[in-house]
């Protein structure tokens, strides 16, 4: 406020101070009489009797309070009751899901918080206009000497009834200890920051970078280093794991040459076809669901080389010499037993699919061997 | 109707009819002028226990809580014993801020933003054992009802989780029910401090209070209904507190009488805690003219009062005991007091029970040093009451084979030191930087401080 | 609330559709829609602020990277029969002591991570010990040796296997070209083709001589039996045809002879339900042993009165029932005249026992002639043995004798000891081999055995890990685990059995049959032996085998099954010789104090002391772990005023030894029991300062008596030593809390007598009415039911659950603070008086309660209820308050004070091994987490789905948990409660079955069926 000429001193009202709360009292009676309506009293604790004589509306504090109260309660019944039995629902100690009795103490709880901090916060902000430090009484003696021991009473420049003289005389009345103008500067109350103004820009930036930083550390460092443990990298193989122990890398192992499983079958005619072909016969049915889970088999693992047809057309075009057609004569006059044996041990360079294959499906890709074969040959017949 | 209160000037409030402007000055006083050595002194001792109590803390944080006595039938020890019991003392300040309030006890004036701020002390050291007692502290975040990876809610039925809602709202409350009360104060601090940062701080936290009548007239109106607010608030968060033990199904644990018997405790820990620091303030601070010897008088007779309610309870449970015919009830209960805990429990006793009984007499209680004493040994006896409700019980329960014995370990203790620590770091700060002493409250019951005649 | 907004983790936000648009435009529609640049001066600076939070909300949360996860290593050529994340299973031969039970070893992709019994086996029928459930440990074990040492100076150096092998083969070659004896120590060789493939190395190297020995050996035993019967093989019992069984001072139910088979002959015949041939077990000991603690009428008796029992026993049949013996034709004038001297008055004046007891007993002995069976202990003396053959003779008793397993090499004597270490000194020996043993450790100091080895030209010692023996000898080859060798078995009678490796040496060793083929063929190959061992069975066990499938077919059917029966079964027939009775040695005179050592309980002949969960497991008597101890009687501890822990020193002819002694109510007066086998000097982390060994202060000839000492001194010292129990011991004259575990029904039992009369009564509390309704459960709901009568207490199930579940071991320091992790226990409740207590034994464990306490507290639902009835947790949702654990009646949650691997033998078990043991469908629970017994759920949701893949519907009887597979007494069953017909069912609802704390309401699952003591009525006595 010190160059004055850019300020325009505006009068925000005149006030008289007392040392002697009675007088305040009768000063009441009568400025309520003249029927101001924008004045008030300031003292540095609530004078007794005063509001009455203001007459001032009785606080709807009360009221606010039990809504809100009432709002708590609902918040925490639904709390629980969505919580407990609609979006989770878990037994817990063989109690149903919506166990009421076991919720009240939340709930009062809550009612208690939304009461209190919501009225609270109500009269601060809503009723006061707080947070407020431009109005134009702070910084003012008058407000010095109220907040000590003076007892203030003033009457606002916004009345309609207000006129300086008139308000002099009317609170010399009340022989006061002192009287003030109360002005203020129009500029700086109706003061409204930019927004681009450089400081701020770069405050917003900063808190930004800082914040992503000790995030992203937070997150992907602290969060993964001791002695915070999630149990995300556990002590131990799971399979397909890689193993640091063995030196080839492989957390599976093979078993070892020569051992024999539980779960592991004998298969009695290594390298005797013939023998296999006479003496294994299919045990499966040419049923919808076999035919099904072979055709699925042969498309994994047969078809690649064979041929989606089994016609020999490979689709490895030429990285391994194509296999000769599944729908030769040779084959076609094969037993089940002889392409069971070719499956359990390959022929020429073709490995052994017994690993990958079990019984069932074996037998079933044979099955559906000989439905390709009919198809095809019924075909040729047509052409005829 | 609550805006005329009917507050006739009593003469033992405020001793020796101080000038409004006397109270300013004296209440400001602290804040203003450097503090002499003593202060410093106290400071460092309490910083020095607050900082033994977080390397604990940080070492059972990085190692596990392997570090601590606790084992397989003894879960608990003394991490909860410390909550139980730094929620106990934040009571009496509640009690006397908000209770005595509705009571209209006018003594209360010259304490009770004291009592306030210690309330909120309290509950913060308090509000920090259930969090570091876990296993995994910097989980912390799934004891409350927030949206997290495993879709999962908290367990409401849990009394851990109403611990969690009560404290947090004590915790809010109380510091809503402070602060209300501190912006005048404040306020009277902005109009009158010459420091510019000073100034800049009282003015954002006084929000722009302006004395006026117009807003008196509301701010009695919610002083009031939050006083009606903590008061059954005050009672629940102890009742629930207790709820730990009382709803789980241990003999010892599972009790009714559970509720008001730790409410009581509490009051009486608390204004024993009270008493004591107060008494060094106002020796310090030379604030004897507004926290008056009447005053901690009046304490003592609390003190008393709710010390017999303790005793009571500590019959009732063996009469219970017997009178239920319940073998492994009795059992427990005949084993705290001849059992491998009878020590802890007799000193309970001693302290609680015995001791008090010197305040039948005007003269102890009105003697600051034996009262001091008193007040003292009223802790210790409260702090082993929890030690012997925690861990004796659990120390014998169902099956005899999974009987043990708990010793704590330094750690343990150190962080019983470092609470302590907390604390009174906490209420030293506050007594340099906040006015001890609500001005407002003391100049409105100050005589000729009201219009005479209306 | 439908899909979700938030992210389940920062990886997964990436693919979420909010973070998507959030890309594509950088602000949010909400927070953009009235966002325009030429009104930005209009709005206030809170609107802004807004704006920017979001800003940084989007900066924060878009800045997560992905963790590395590894890498996905798939099968190049997937094996036939694996199939990743299903386990295959392997029938073998477990080696971890000389029963050579039968195993079935599961593997998950080619690894080893559990093993149990195999069902085919004629001996063990499925079911192993704790011993064999933990070897898989040592199989992991990361401080075995690797690579060959060689002695060079004091210290060890690494040395490469061709090296380590020329060096050994050269040695040998010197050796036998010198004439100088190759002396083999080894344990008894039960490997016919071992068997053949030594006498192949004694052609090669002719001077090759074998000594054969076992620790704790009861020579006594043997030489007692070839006096009576000689030229015969020493039998073992077949307890399923004895009804009275008598046992002195022996154990057989947890430590001495087949004690698998044992138990489970043992505990079949006392099934509640098959009263009429409910066997009668007295227990006559000094000790108190967990065969004593299932016994129905125990008699604590001073070791030096054994004789004169047996002998009053005697006296009182030929003196008072003679004609009542039916077997007529034995010397009985020379017999009477023996026994003469000892009648009942004065011995029960004597040693103040009950005449009736004794009465009783011979009464019982004589109406069960030809089905009763005195059993004396491995410890006990010649005289005595002999006269339990002798009265097992006159009853008729050889009935109950089984073939015991023939090594294929008979054993040593313990003179062909001390010519061994003679001729050491003598220097005739060039070369000693000691393969897979530790004599130095096993023999007493008297034998010299380690000044031998030092002493011997050159010495080489087979083993899989350090101890004493290797320690001093000058090479060392580390060679493989039972389960990555090849091998057979033959009980010499009846069946073979096989061993075959289910996984490569993982250390890069070879077995010793290997290394042994590889001297005679003169080079070291790995797979030699596999082949020499096909050719034996080839030749030798095939032809016996007449099926008409071809070689080829009948191996892989013998691997497949794991063992081999064949009909050679010769019919036993004992002749007795009486001639022994003309030269009768004087007794052992009734002496001062007596010190009994006995077999350890876990840990073998000491090779175990390397493994934690061994030394972890409690003892089962006084729960005390990673210790033995001098076990004492409550008023000698008053007399010599000592405590628990405080440590004695024992002299006995100018040897001693120092213990801590420990309070057993039940030891005999003046007695002391101390188990042998701990207290080894070189072993690795986990076995250093474990226990005391009493071994060297016995003498040769001591070893021949038995191991019964009298005319100890005992002296305090004045030392004290923390022993780790468990749980608290109180007196039992402490009346305070003395038989609690009655009053409060968590034991309940009774007699058979009582039980047939009607008049046991069992303690249910009725029906309570409830206010809330009840929680329905359809379809399977798992319940467990454990037949007190049945279980013995051997803790298996114990060792099964940490093998299974990935239990961590805590260590001794842990124990001492009560923060032992098993989630099985087995609760050992004392009472009745301190000089003849009374035990009951129960295991404990999570009874998954339908109103489980436990759910209730916890604040982050971290346990709750499953519909299929499991009280579940959820590890990574736990936070670790424990208030579960103190809500817990039975206190079975076990809590993870540290990260123990880490903690424990400074992060032994973090080493990356043993990354391998772990169950992979198991988690492994960090610090902070509360864990307990899950009814093994993985087992459970692994049946779950097969049969939900297969359509069928799930059954109870298809889950078998870890300790029901385990329990060698099949007491516990576990299944679906709501299946009718099922044996559960039989079971939960049979009128002896309680649970245990019923009266809180909690409904527990675990049913226990209450114990019947098989004691004779009033009337009857």
């Amino acid at each position: 406020m010190e160059n004055s000429d850019n300020r325009l001193e505006k009068l925000y009202a005149i006030g008289a101070l007392f040392k002697d709360p009675n007088k305040i009292v009768s000063a009441v009676k009568r400025i309520v009489e003249l029927g101001y309506k924008n004045w008030d009293v300031h003292s540095s604790y609530p004078l007794h009797g005063i509001p009455k004589k203001m007459r001032l509306k009785w606080s709807p504090l009360g009221y606010i309070a039990l809504i809100l109260g009432l709002t708590g309660t609902t918040t925490g019944l639904f709390l629980t009751w969505w919580t407990m039995s609609v979006d989770y629902p878990l037994t817990i100690g063989g109690k149903p899901w919506f166990s009421f009795p076991a919720f009240v103490p939340v709930l009062f709880e809550l009612t208690v918080l939304f009461a209190s901090v919501g009225t609270a916060i109500f009269m601060l902000f809503i009723i006061f206009k707080f947070p407020n430090n431009q109005h134009p009484l702070h910084d003012t003696d008058y407000m010095r000497k109220v907040s000590v021991d003076y007892y203030g009473i003033l009457i606002e420049a916004k009345d309609v009834k207000f006129d300086v003289a008139q308000v002099k005389n009317l609170l010399n009345e009340f022989q006061p200890d002192e009287i003030h103008e109360i002005t203020y500067d129009e500029k700086e109350v109706s003061y409204r920051p930019k927004v681009f103004d450089v400081k701020f820009i770069s405050f917003l930036i900063i808190v930004g970078l800082l914040t992503s930083a000790v995030a992203y550390l937070f997150n992907n460092k602290i969060l993964y280093s001791p002695p915070f443990d999630f149990m995300l990298n556990q002590f131990r193989l799971n399979p397909q794991e890689s193993s640091t122990f063995f030196a080839d890398g492989f957390g599976m192992r093979k078993p070892v040459e020569g051992t024999v499983a539980k779960n592991q079958e004998y298969y009695p005619y290594k390298n005797q076809p013939e023998e296999a072909g006479e003496k294994l016969v299919n045990p499966l049915l040419a049923t919808k669901e076999s035919l099904e889970l072979g055709k699925e088999k042969f498309n994994t693992f047969c078809s690649p080389c064979h041929g989606w047809r089994g016609e020999g057309d490979s689709r490895l075009n030429g990285q391994f010499p194509n296999p000769p057609s599944l729908h030769s004569e040779k084959v076609r006059s094969w037993s089940d037993g002889r392409i069971y044996h070719v499956i359990m041990e390959g022929q020429n360079i073709m490995p052994s699919y017994s690993s990958q294959l079990t019984e069932k499906e074996r037998w079933a890709i044979i099955l559906y061997i000989r439905s390709l074969q009919r198809a095809l040959n019924a075909k040729q017949e047509d052409v005829q | 109707m609550s805006t005329n209160f009917d507050y006739t000037i009593e003469p033992e409030v405020v001793e020796g009819q101080p000038k409004l402007r006397d109270i300013n000055d004296a209440i400001a006083k602290p804040l203003e002028t450097k503090p002499t050595w003593k202060y410093f002194i106290a400071l460092g001792i309490s910083t020095t226990l607050l900082l033994i109590g977080a390397i604990c803390l940080g070492y059972s944080f990085y190692y596990g809580i392997g570090l601590w006595g606790n084992n397989q039938p003894i879960g608990w020890a003394i991490p909860i014993v410390n909550f139980v019991f730094w929620v106990g003392i934040g009571h009496a300040g509640t009690l006397i801020s908000a209770i005595l309030f509705l009571f209209r006890q006018r003594w209360r004036t010259g304490i009770s933003r004291f009592a306030e701020a210690m309330t909120i002390f309290a509950v913060i050291t308090a509000g920090l054992f259930p969090l570091i007692h876990t296993g995994r502290p910097w989980l912390a975040g799934y004891l409350f009802p927030l949206p997290n990876q495993h879709h999962l809610w908290v367990n409401f039925t849990s009394p851990l989780i109403w611990d969690v809602f009560a404290v947090s709202t004590y915790l809010t409350v109380s510091f809503v029910f402070l602060y209300i009360g501190l912006i005048p104060d404040l306020a009277m601090l902005r109009d009158r401090t010459q420091n510019k940062i000073k100034k800049l701080f009282y003015s954002i936290f006084s929000l722009g209070w302006r004395h006026s009548n117009r807003h008196w007239h509301h701010y009695e109106m919610i002083y009031l209904i939050l006083a009606g607010f903590a008061t059954p608030l005050v009672l629940s968060v102890h009742t629930i507190v207790s709820f730990d033990f009382a709803v789980s199904i241990l003999p010892g644990w599972h009790t009714t009488i559970f509720p008001p018997y730790f409410v009581a405790g509490a009051v009486f820990s608390g204004f024993a805690m009270v008493q004591n620091v107060l008494i060094i303030i106002r020796k310090v601070f030379n604030l004897e003219h507004i926290i008056t010897l009447d005053t901690l008088e009046k304490m003592n007779k609390v003190m008393l009062a709710t010390g017999m309610m303790v005793g009571y309870s500590y019959g009732m449970e063996f009469f219970i005991a017997w009178y239920s015919g319940n073998p492994l009830e009795t059992f427990v209960f005949v084993n705290r007091a001849i059992g491998n805990y009878a020590w802890a429990y007799w000193i309970m006793v001693s302290c609680n029970v015995i001791f008090t009984q010197l305040f039948w007499f005007k003269i102890i209680r009105r003697n600051i040093v034996v009262m001091f004493i008193i007040g003292v040994l009223v802790n210790v006896g409260m702090w082993f009451e929890r030690f012997v409700i925690v861990v004796s019980t659990l120390s014998r329960d169902f099956l005899p084979t999974s009987w043990d014995y708990y010793k704590p370990t330094l750690v343990d203790i150190g962080i019983l030191l470092g609470s302590f620590g907390l604390f009174f770091t906490l209420v030293i700060l506050f007594i340099r930087n906040l006015p001890v002493v609500s001005i407002s409250e003391v100049k409105a019951v100050v005589k000729g401080s009201q219009p005479s005649h209306h | 609330m439908g899909e979700k907004k938030y992210w389940k983790s920062f990886v997964d936000l990436k693919s979420k559709t909010l973070s998507k648009a959030l890309k594509q435009q950088e602000f949010s529609y909400e927070t953009t829609q009235d966002f325009h640049l030429n009104q930005l001066d209009d709005i206030s600076r809170r609107r802004f602020l807004a704006l920017s939070a979001a800003t940084v909300a989007i900066a924060t949360t878009s800045c997560t990277n992905y963790r590395d996860k590894g890498s996905i290593v798939p099968y190049n050529k997937k094996p036939e029969n694996v199939l990743p994340g299903k386990p295959s299973y392997y029938a073998s031969t477990c080696t971890a002591c000389s029963n050579h039970c039968g195993i079935l070893i599961k593997t998950r992709e080619g690894r080893p991570i559990k093993v149990d019994g195999n069902p085919d086996h004629p001996l063990s029928r499925g079911k192993i010990c704790a011993r064999g459930q933990a070897s898989i440990l040592n199989l992991y074990d990361p401080e075995k040796i690797k690579k060959p040492l060689k002695k060079e100076g004091e210290k060890f150096t690494e040395i490469n296997w061709e090296l380590a092998f020329s060096e050994l083969l050269t040695n040998l070659n010197t050796a036998s070209n010198n004439g100088k004896e190759i002396a083999i120590v080894t344990k008894p060789i039960y490997s016919p083709s071992l068997a053949k493939l030594m006498s192949e190395f004694q052609k090669k190297f002719p001077t090759t001589k074998i000594y054969s020995y076992e620790f704790l050996e009861s020579y006594a035993k043997f030489n007692a039996w070839n006096k009576i019967y000689p030229n015969s093989e020493i039998p073992e019992y077949d307890f399923s045809s004895a009804k009275i069984v008598v046992s002195l001072e022996s154990n057989f139910l947890a430590n001495e002879g087949n004690f698998v088979k044992n138990i489970r002959q043992f505990s079949e015949k006392r099934n509640v339900d098959k009263l009429k041939d409910f066997n009668r077990l007295y227990s006559i000991e000094g000790d108190l042993s967990l065969t004593g603690a299932n016994a129905d009428y125990r008699i604590p008796l001073n070791p030096a009165c054994h004789f004169e029992f047996l002998a009053t026993v005697l006296n009182e049949m030929l003196t008072n029932n003679f004609n009542r013996i039916q077997n007529k034709n034995f010397p009985s004038k020379d017999v009477l005249f023996l026994v003469m001297s000892h009648n009942l008055e004065q011995f029960s004046n004597k040693t103040g026992i009950d005449k009736k007891i004794i009465k009783t007993l011979v009464d019982d002995l004589l109406n069960n002639q030809g089905s009763s069976i005195i059993v004396a202990g491995d410890s006990v003396q010649e005289d005595v043995h002999l006269l339990a053959f002798l009265v097992n003779e006159i009853l008729g008793n050889t009935k109950v004798y089984k073939q015991k397993p023939k090594p294929s090499i008979p054993k040593s004597s313990l003179d062909d000891f001390v010519q061994l270490t003679k001729k050491i000194q003598n220097g005739q020996v060039g070369a000693i081999l000691t393969l897979d043993c530790n004599p130095v450790f096993h023999f007493p100091k008297d034998f010299q055995i380690k000044q031998a080895i030092e002493n011997v030209p050159f010495s080489c010692a087979f083993s899989e890990d350090i101890n004493e023996t290797t320690w001093h000898s000058k090479l060392i080859l580390p060679i493989n685990h039972n389960f990555e060798s090849w091998g057979d078995f033959c009980d010499g009678y009846s069946f073979f059995s096989t061993i075959q490796p289910v996984i490569e040496p993982i250390f890069g060793t070879y077995q010793k049959e290997d290394v042994l083929f590889g001297l005679i063929e003169g080079k070291l190959s790995s797979n030699a032996f596999h082949k020499f061992l096909m050719n034996f069975w080839k030749e030798e066990v095939y032809p016996k085998s007449n099926s008409g499938v071809e070689f080829e077919q009948f191996w892989f059917g013998v691997l497949h099954d794991g063992v081999f029966p064949h009909e050679e079964q010769e019919n036993l027939s004992f002749i007795p010789s009486y001639n022994f009775i003309y030269d009768w040695r004087p007794l052992a005179k009734e002496s001062d104090w007596s010190l009994v050592i006995k077999k350890p309980y876990f840990v073998g002949d000491g090779k175990f002391l390397n493994n934690g969960w061994l030394l972890e497991l409690p003892h089962p008597i006084t729960k005390v772990t990673w210790d033995n101890y001098l076990a004492i009687s409550e008023n000698d501890a008053k007399s010599l005023n000592l405590q628990n822990g405080s440590i004695v020193r024992i002299e006995y002819n100018g040897k001693s030894f120092e213990a801590p002694v420990f309070i057993v109510p039940g030891i005999a007066k003046k007695t002391l029991i101390i188990e042998a086998g701990f207290g080894r000097k070189v072993v690795n982390i986990i076995g250093q300062n474990v226990g005391f060994n009493p071994v060297n202060i016995l003498s040769k000839d001591d070893l021949e008596k038995g191991y019964i000492l009298h005319n100890i001194n005992i002296s305090a010292t004045g030392k004290n030593y923390k022993l780790a129990s468990t749980v608290e011991h109180h007196s039992l004259n402490d009346t305070f809390i003395k038989d609690l575990h009655k009053e409060r029904h968590i034991i309940q039992e009774g007699t058979v007598d009582e039980y047939k009369k009607g008049k046991l009564q069992i303690k249910r509390s009725k029906e309570h009415i409830s206010i809330i309704p009840e929680i329905k459960y359809s379809g399977v709901k798992w319940a467990m039911v454990i037949d007190l009568n049945k279980c013995v207490g051997c803790g298996a199930c114990v060792t099964a659950c940490n093998v299974e579940n990935n239990v961590p071991v805590v260590g001794k320091d842990q124990v001492l603070r009560d923060r032992e992790m098993q989630w099985i226990r087995i609760d050992t409740y004392f009472s009745g008086t301190t000089d003849n207590p009374s035990l009951n034994l129960q295991p404990m464990l999570c009874q998954h309660c339908d109103d489980a306490p436990c759910e209730n507290v916890c604040p982050v639902v971290a346990t709750n209820h499953s519909p299929d009835g499991l009280n579940q947790m959820i590890y990574n949702r736990c936070v670790g308050t424990r208030y579960c654990s103190n809500n817990c009646p039975y206190k079975v949650r076990r809590f993870n004070f540290y990260d123990f691997r880490n903690h424990f033998a400074n992060g032994y078990f973090y080493k990356d091994s043993l990354k391998l043991l772990n169950n992979p469908e198991v988690t492994v629970r960090s610090r902070g987490v509360m864990e307990k017994c899950t009814f093994c759920i993985q087992r459970i949701t692994e049946v779950l789905f097969r049969s939900l893949a297969n359509g069928r519907e799930l059954k109870g009887t298809d889950v078998k948990t870890a300790c029901q597979e385990a329990c060698p007494a099949n007491a516990i069953i576990f299944g679906d409660m709501h299946d009718k017909n099922s044996e559960l069912y039989y079971w939960r609802n049979h009128k002896l079955g309680y649970f245990v704390l019923e009266e809180l309401n909690i409904k527990p699952n675990v049913t226990y069926i209450a114990k019947l003591r098989n004691k004779k009525s009033k009337e009857d006595v």
